[in-house]
């Protein structure tokens, strides 16, 4: 069985990095045109890897199409984009060493980062620069950071709708376990929003496991909370997800199984079975669905776009390989509006629109009452299940409608976490 | 009850690792006085064979695991040849080679199987065995079990059937000694280091399809390789294997009511209290100067 | 002939102290940064030269300063703490810390002082990455930031560089000094001679334990001087990867004097620098270059220029070797 994926990611980041990473690597910069640059602040080698370089690629496809086309019209200029990346392999001092460069020397417009620990590294900067910066995670926003906005993702929000959709369609399924890793940006954050989005739904949360990176022997954590015999296994947003589904096939779970993410589906279905990994729940879609053809989805040929990435990359698509895509075209609509390309400007135009642009639809600024800022863009959200061992879309469902009823539910589950709200 | 059985299942097939690593980690201190920073990662190069061969291009399981045997045990003469034995007057230059070592095996790592995730092996022996109803053991399990357990037990062989091994208990009891009998230090030495990357080879063969494979794997293997070490007593190998056991189900108990990450920090404090208090440990009954 | 020695002397340190003082207008932003960082670690190395004194080797050093940058922290954003008051009380708290561990760790020796030293160093880390209260969790704590005094602001490289080349120098001053004192003496007796320091009526316990003390003061202090800088603290940071650093840089330094590990770290921060291209390989090459020095350098850089002086037909009384 040859994994290949994984080949193609260290080739690609070998030779990012030998390229010598911090130099930049410039797509289209056309001599006599004029060029925004566009920063990434990101994970390209190391555990994270697969929450970043992927979303290079994806921009990169974007800015080439934009840039064969011609360029795109801000205020009465054609602009090319270019973008920037600078790999931090999620280390703190790396981040603000490539954050200090993209905005100082690289002359960026914006800066693209993954979130957690390294977003709130750089915040200090971001507002003495007053860099627009963007984050796959809302809940890095405080109610100093006005230059950080989440114009895509808005995790851990997001999973309360696959236990919406799970608790709609499967009333059978009553108590639940959650396993996931325990730092405070992923493991901890989901894991609260999981348990206020089952409180809500009327499942009872029988044991939560939290267990740190150092791990290396699933058994045991799967054995001890089958032992409490749940419906359902979550892995909220566990880096895991391989090796705990694995467990949960040889220790014989017949329950429902849903997590936030499931890259790599297909190594774990050749590691277990593809009647396992079937009717999984989790919240990220091929972008060759067909459901993504549908009214109301704001991305520019998504069928078009997956194609290419996967001619060009083909076993690196993961969760984020559209997201970054996605911010970037919601700023360049940004700019658009704003006749120009400058942050403050381009970020008062963003905030100003009620009904901002969302790629899944019914986007609507949001966040005061957790974070301090409306700085997070919420919308609809796809709920998607293994079928026939391909991800499939179910359902779109409105975030901002759980949200607008059950906040409070989630502040109090992540106080209870110790996770800062305000 | 169905738990506790489970875990004590699972604690001793943790068990059986962790003996692995840590006699080969007490020989190599024991015959030539060296901490061997680098013997996590000589695991990992295990590991790592068994992914590129076996998961990557195919080759049976069993060759697959000769051949990390092999290709560790070559690692460790070669370390033995051009760094230990230089500087074998100084056990702290030793140590820093060995450091030097480790981070080096490390790039190669990272250089062979990319960055990015851990690489996950499937396992080779599908299925699960369960007894008395409720007591899974995967076969893969099972299999490592059985492997790790004929592993110590030709090593025990070893050391106590053949005049090889008689003579490097006696270099690890006490070397001037034994070089005046006329026992060639080098040579046992070589031995010494071969066996123990011999074990080390093979526990990272066996843990390939059951763990998470990256280039900082070796970092636990090294911290429960001298937990062990020191719980066991030092000098001894049979401290070694108890205290494996031992701490292998404690280890696993503790993460199964409290976590991880907390039962890691009991077993470093383990390992301080029996500095503290019992400095040779279970077995061990040389204390060295 | 000795006069002018002298003279050549006096008139390179003083070119050396202008040219650090200057150095910064001269460098990018980038560099500025690792200016500070490599001042901050300078401090780091010349106080784990005193740990080392008395022959003992710990592996605990860089979850010292791990301690005093959390104290820093801490202070900074419960009580909002200034700089001056966080200093001080970051390197007593890595201190009292340290004196506290004395008890158990200096009842072993050597290998299990060791190995003892890596375990609580652990121990500790772990706490850090466990409790989310009060320390942030894994994802540490941030928003840690420095003075502004009328309007001069420390968050720019340039005052804050100022800052820690005062701080610094004047912590290695005070370091200098013990170890030129009675107690330095004493130390090094404990090292070469313990039996014979005993007999006299010395106790080596102690004076093993005011080294390690001592040397995590000072490193506390590095810590909170790094943290006020960088503005994020994670436990990462501080685990075994950064103390086999300040190991390699004592090392291949040298650790005969006081000024081996400050010319390690110097020289190999340089060099790391100039293999950034490399990327990947990078940990490999420093790997490299600790074998290497052990093998054909073993008292580290610091002996070229010793053998060169030598050369030169001046001798030294710098060594602080073994007694024949």
């Amino acid at each position: 069985m040859k994994i290949t994926r994984r080949d193609f990611l260290k080739k690609t980041a070998t030779g990012v990095a030998l390229a010598g990473v911090s130099a930049g690597l410039p797509v289209n910069v056309f001599a006599n045109e004029k060029t925004i640059k566009i920063g990434m602040n990101i994970p390209m080698t190391g555990d994270y890897a697969p929450w970043g370089l992927p979303g290079l690629y994806g921009c990169e496809i974007i800015a080439n199409d934009i840039n064969a086309a011609g360029g795109v019209r801000i205020g009465n200029t054609d602009y090319k984009i270019e973008m920037i990346s600078f790999d931090h392999a999620y280390d703190t001092e790396k981040t603000i060493q490539g954050y200090k460069k993209l905005v100082l020397e690289d002359g960026v417009k914006m800066v693209m980062m993954l979130g957690g620990s390294t977003v709130s590294s750089i915040l200090p900067w971001a507002q003495r620069k007053k860099m627009l910066t963007t984050t796959l995670l809302p809940s890095d926003i405080t109610p100093k950071s006005e230059y950080l906005i989440a114009t895509c993702e808005s995790h851990p929000l997001y999973n309360v709708t696959g236990v919406e959709w799970l608790a709609e369609n499967f009333p059978d399924a009553k108590t639940a376990v959650i396993v996931t890793n325990n730092d405070v940006e992923w493991g901890l954050q989901s894991a609260s929003t999981y348990k206020a989005a089952f409180e809500v739904a009327g499942i009872k949360v029988v044991d939560v496991n939290l267990h740190g990176f150092d791990v290396t022997d699933f058994a045991p954590i799967v054995s001890s909370v089958l032992a409490k015999k749940p419906d359902i296994f979550c892995m909220a947003t566990s880096f895991y997800t391989t090796p705990l589904m694995e467990q949960l096939y040889h220790q014989g779970f017949k329950g429902k199984i849903i997590s936030c993410t499931l890259d790599y589906y297909n190594e774990v279905i050749a590691k277990t079975s593809k009647e396992f990994v079937n009717g999984t729940i989790f919240q990220f879609p091929d972008f060759n669905d067909p459901a993504l053809l549908q009214e109301g989805i704001h991305f520019p040929d998504p069928n078009g776009f997956d194609a290419k990435f996967r001619k060009d990359h083909p076993n690196d698509w993961s969760a984020v390989a559209w997201e970054y895509p996605a911010i970037l075209l919601n700023w360049i609509e940004g700019a658009k509006a704003a006749g120009s390309i400058e942050p403050t400007e381009v970020l008062k135009t963003l905030k100003s629109n009620k009904k901002p642009n969302f790629v899944f639809g019914g986007g609507r600024w949001w966040g005061s009452k957790l974070w301090g800022l409306d700085n997070a863009i919420v919308g609809r959200w796809p709920v998607v299940v293994i079928e026939d061992g391909k991800a499939r879309i179910k359902e779109f469902r409105s975030l901002t409608g759980w949200l607008d009823k059950n906040s409070d539910v989630l502040i109090k589950h992540m106080k209870a976490l110790g996770l800062h709200t305000v | 009850m169905e738990l506790i059985l489970q875990s004590i299942i699972n604690g001793l097939i943790q068990g059986g690792f962790f003996a692995l690593f840590a006699v080969g980690l007490v020989l190599i201190f024991g015959v030539m006085g060296v901490v061997n920073f680098a013997h996590g990662e000589l695991v990992m190069v295990g590991a790592y064979t068994v992914w590129l061969l076996h998961a990557q291009n195919g080759i049976p399981f069993i060759p697959v695991i000769l051949i990390a045997i092999i290709l560790v045990t070559v690692i460790g003469l070669l370390m033995e040849r051009f760094l230990f034995r230089p500087t074998c007057n100084d056990p702290l230059a030793g140590l820093i080679c060995s450091i030097g070592i480790l981070f080096i095996l490390q790039v190669l790592a990272t250089v062979v199987g990319g960055d990015g995730p851990s690489k996950q092996v499937p396992p080779p022996y599908q299925g699960t065995l369960i007894l008395f109803d409720f007591l899974r053991v995967p076969y893969q399990r099972v299999f490592s079990f059985f492997v790790s357990a004929a592993g110590l037990g030709t090593l025990w062989y070893f050391l106590t059937r053949t005049k090889l091994g008689w003579a490097l208990r006696a270099v690890a009891l006490d070397r001037e000694a034994s070089a005046l009998q006329g026992i060639n230090i080098n040579r046992i030495s070589m031995i010494a280091i071969g066996v123990g990357g011999a074990l080390a080879g093979l526990a990272g063969a066996l843990m390939a399809p059951l763990t998470n494979i990256n280039p900082h794997m070796g970092h636990n293997v090294i911290i429960t390789a001298f937990i062990v070490t020191i719980v066991g007593g030092v000098g001894s190998l049979s401290g070694a294997v108890i205290a494996a056991v031992i701490y292998a189900l404690f280890h696993t108990f503790i993460t199964v009511y409290f976590g991880g990450v907390i039962a890691t920090i009991c077993g470093l404090l383990l390992m301080v209290v029996v500095l503290i208090i019992k400095p040779t440990g279970i077995m061990g009954v040389r204390v060295s100067e | 002939m000795k006069i002018i020695i002298r003279l050549l002397k006096i008139i390179a340190v003083i070119i050396f102290l202008a040219g650090l003082i200057v150095l910064p207008h001269y460098l990018k932003f980038h560099y500025q940064d690792l200016l500070i960082f490599l001042t901050v670690n300078v401090l780091v190395v010349a106080s784990y030269r005193i740990v080392t004194l008395t022959g003992e080797w710990s592996l605990i050093h860089a979850v010292m300063m791990g301690v005093g940058a959390y104290t820093a922290a801490l202070l900074f954003k419960n009580f909002n703490l200034a700089i001056w008051f966080t200093l001080p009380l970051a390197g007593g708290m890595a201190g009292l810390i340290a004196a506290l561990l004395s008890f158990p760790l200096f009842r072993m020796t050597q290998f299990y002082f060791l190995i003892g030293s890596f375990a609580a160093g652990e121990a500790i880390r772990l706490t850090w990455m466990q409790f989310i209260v009060p320390f942030g969790g894994s994802g540490g704590l941030s928003g840690i930031e420095p003075p502004m005094i009328g309007s001069i602001d420390f968050m720019d490289p340039i005052p804050y560089y100022y800052l820690a080349l005062g701080v610094v120098s004047a912590c290695l001053f005070i370091l200098y000094r013990i170890e030129k004192s009675r107690i330095g003496l004493t130390l090094h007796a404990v090292h070469w001679k313990a039996p014979l320091a005993q007999s006299v009526g010395v106790d080596t316990w102690r004076y093993r334990a005011l080294a390690f003390i001592i040397g995590s003061f000072f490193v506390g202090i590095a810590g909170a001087l790094k943290i006020h800088y960088l503005g994020t603290i994670t436990p990462n940071q501080f685990g075994i990867g950064f103390m086999v650093f300040i190991l390699i840089w004592v090392i291949v330094g040298g650790y005969n004097t006081i000024f081996g590990p400050v010319i390690g770290v110097v020289v190999l921060t340089i060099f790391d620098e100039s293999v950034r291209g490399f990327g990947e390989l990078r940990p490999a090459i420093y790997g490299g270059v600790l074998i290497i020095s052990i093998l054909f350098l073993p008292l580290g850089l610091e002996s070229i220029y010793t053998k060169f002086l030598t050369l030169c037909g001046i001798g030294g009384n710098s060594s602080d070797g073994p007694p024949p």
